[in-house]
């Protein structure tokens, strides 16, 4: 068993590519607005635009394109899950029933709305595990804290925030890795996480949960010891090694993503959403 | 109870940016009874390895044959096997998870659904093998133990399943003296009393030199040695060239054999050494007695 093989949420892949060297301001907006196009696509020739584009940026970046969607494959059974509920369940006045099923009722609307959900949440989980893959957590963490700077004078502390998000991301990894190892001295002794019932499967968890949040915060406390250790105070005071520069290739995205948001608010006005 | 590996590779993360191949071609066996040490440079492969051989880990390329049965076989009961052949990680300490001990160790047998009397008898078998008093430590509270004594909770936790092989990862590694030394007991009296097979995994020189008879020598992935400990060990530049060292009393006895004590090379652990400087020291008087 290996855990960690389907996490890529939090992962850097090294590398050269334009994507790579871009300023870490640039791509974390241009993931921000590509977001907000992906909330108001709701047509399927949009969201055939947003999967050119992306399918564009995942090969300029150099990921192989099965790593990129590889995290979504724990999440597949809940979005099939999600997809069957829409499809029964989305009340839609004016519909055509599709097939009807015991007491369900399958409407053309439930459909649209199960795809809609569907394609947005793996669009979603593609951009923000791109933006993670070609950016170091260093010149993440740069980035956005410069990013919410401005929001500094309105009492928002965006050092601590940015910090506390970073060290999230860097802790999935490290508890999958915890979850792992746990799991395995169970194993050892006798425990099968795949065999019985849901409900028997469900129960063999619990005694896995409570040595991992142990050392969770076991984890935490070096890390606060560590921290201290180096004189770490917050924000505050604080100087950067690396300062933060645009150059031409951040132009050149900016111009691509400019063109790229014409494009689609012009999909999104002309083309009827499905929902 | 025997072990065979044939020919086993592995690689991690698979299918990603991040694959790398950790066992190359593994093959060796291990004989009822015997007590092997493993040693290596770290991220040679070895606990990888070690988790094949309780099936935690299922060869994709290559066999692993424990009494014959093949772990990647569909019809293999991968439960019992693992309850035959125990596991005892690095660190075991960080995955005691039960409020008491005496339910920690209780853990294993009760997932072979034995009845409750049954289950008792091996936690205070398990116990008494590993030197915790039952009546003292059953209801003890884990957090109240000491490094060592947790550590020796640990283990019983696996002794518990009755297991015939015990494949041990670096249980000594970051112990005091007096706790290292307790484990030490342990494992030999695990071997010569209850006759249980043993790897023993390590990167203290001197704990392998103790015990193993026979000695498995990783180094990126491959086995570079197998032999009893003697001969390999004896091979002193092979082991230097990939990071590995002499046991710390082999060092001592050739530095005084090169400064003019006339001792037998080979030295392995300190009761040889003892024995043989004392009866170096004698000899000399003897000889000066006599000049």
């Amino acid at each position: 068993m290996e855990l960690t093989k389907n996490i890529t949420l939090g992962v850097y892949l090294p590398g050269e590519t334009r994507v790579h060297r871009l300023d870490p301001r640039t791509k974390i907006i241009g993931a921000f607005i590509l977001i907000v196009l992906l909330l108001l696509a709701r047509s399927y020739a949009a969201y055939g635009m947003v999967t050119l584009f992306i399918a564009f940026l995942v090969f300029i970046s150099g990921i192989p394109p099965g790593y990129a969607l590889r995290g979504l494959k724990p999440m597949l059974p809940v979005l099939l899950l999600m997809w069957i509920f829409q499809l029964f369940l989305h009340q839609s006045p004016d519909t055509a029933v599709l097939f009807r099923w015991w007491i369900f009722e399958a409407t053309e609307a439930g459909l649209h709305m199960g795809n809609l959900i569907i394609l947005r949440v793996l669009f979603l989980f593609t951009v923000t595990t791109l933006l993670t893959l070609t950016t170091s957590v260093v010149s993440l963490t740069d980035g956005l804290e410069n990013l919410l700077k401005p929001l500094r004078s309105l009492g928002l502390p965006s050092h601590e925030l940015v910090m506390t998000l970073v060290i999230a991301l860097r802790f999935v990894l490290i508890l999958a890795e915890e979850l792992e190892k746990i799991m395995k001295a169970q194993m050892a002794r006798g425990v099968a996480f795949d065999r019985g019932n849901f409900i028997q499967k469900t129960r063999k968890i619990f005694p896995v949960f409570l040595p991992l949040f142990i050392g969770a915060f076991k984890r935490a406390e070096e890390l606060i010891v560590a921290m201290d250790a180096r004189s770490y105070t917050g924000g505050k005071g604080r100087t950067k090694m690396k300062t933060l520069h645009m150059g031409r290739v951040d132009l050149a995205a900016a111009l691509i993503m400019l063109f790229f948001t014409g494009l689609m608010i012009y999909v999104i006005v002309t083309y009827e959403p499905f929902i | 109870m025997s072990i065979e590996v044939l020919n086993l590779s592995h690689s991690y993360k698979i299918g990603t940016p991040f694959e790398h191949k950790v066992l190359h071609d593994v093959s060796f066996s291990i004989a009822d009874g015997q007590f092997v040490g493993l040693i290596g440079p770290t991220r040679s492969g070895k606990t990888t390895l070690a988790q094949y051989l309780n099936a935690l880990y299922i060869p994709r390329k290559g066999k692993v044959l424990i009494d014959g049965e093949n772990t990647a076989d569909r019809r293999a009961d991968l439960v019992t096997i693992r309850h035959r052949v125990g596991y005892v990680f690095q660190n075991p300490e960080y995955q005691l998870f039960a409020p008491t001990v005496g339910e920690d160790i209780a853990f294993g047998p009760t997932n072979q659904n034995l009845p409750r009397e049954e289950i008792d008898k091996l936690v205070k078998n398990a116990m008494e093998m590993v030197g915790l008093d039952y009546e003292t430590f059953k209801t003890r509270d884990i957090f109240a133990l000491s490094g060592g004594q947790k550590r020796r909770a640990a283990i019983a936790g696996v002794l518990a399943c009755r297991p015939k092989v015990l494949v041990l990862d670096d249980i000594t590694a970051g112990l005091d003296p007096r706790g290292r030394e307790e484990i030490m007991d342990v494992v030999k009296s695990l071997h010569q009393q209850q006759n249980i097979t043993i790897l023993f995994i390590s990167n203290s020189m001197d704990d392998v030199a103790l015990l193993a008879e026979r000695l498995l020598v990783m180094d990126n992935g491959k086995i570079i040695m197998d032999g009893p400990t003697r001969e390999v060990f004896a091979r002193t530049e092979e082991l230097r060239a990939i990071g590995l060292e002499l046991p710390e009393v082999s060092i001592i006895v050739d530095r005084l054999r090169s400064a003019g004590f006339q001792l037998p090379a080979g030295i392995l652990t300190v009761d040889e050494a003892i024995s043989e400087i004392a009866a170096f020291l004698k000899d000399k008087e003897a000889r000066e007695q006599w000049s």
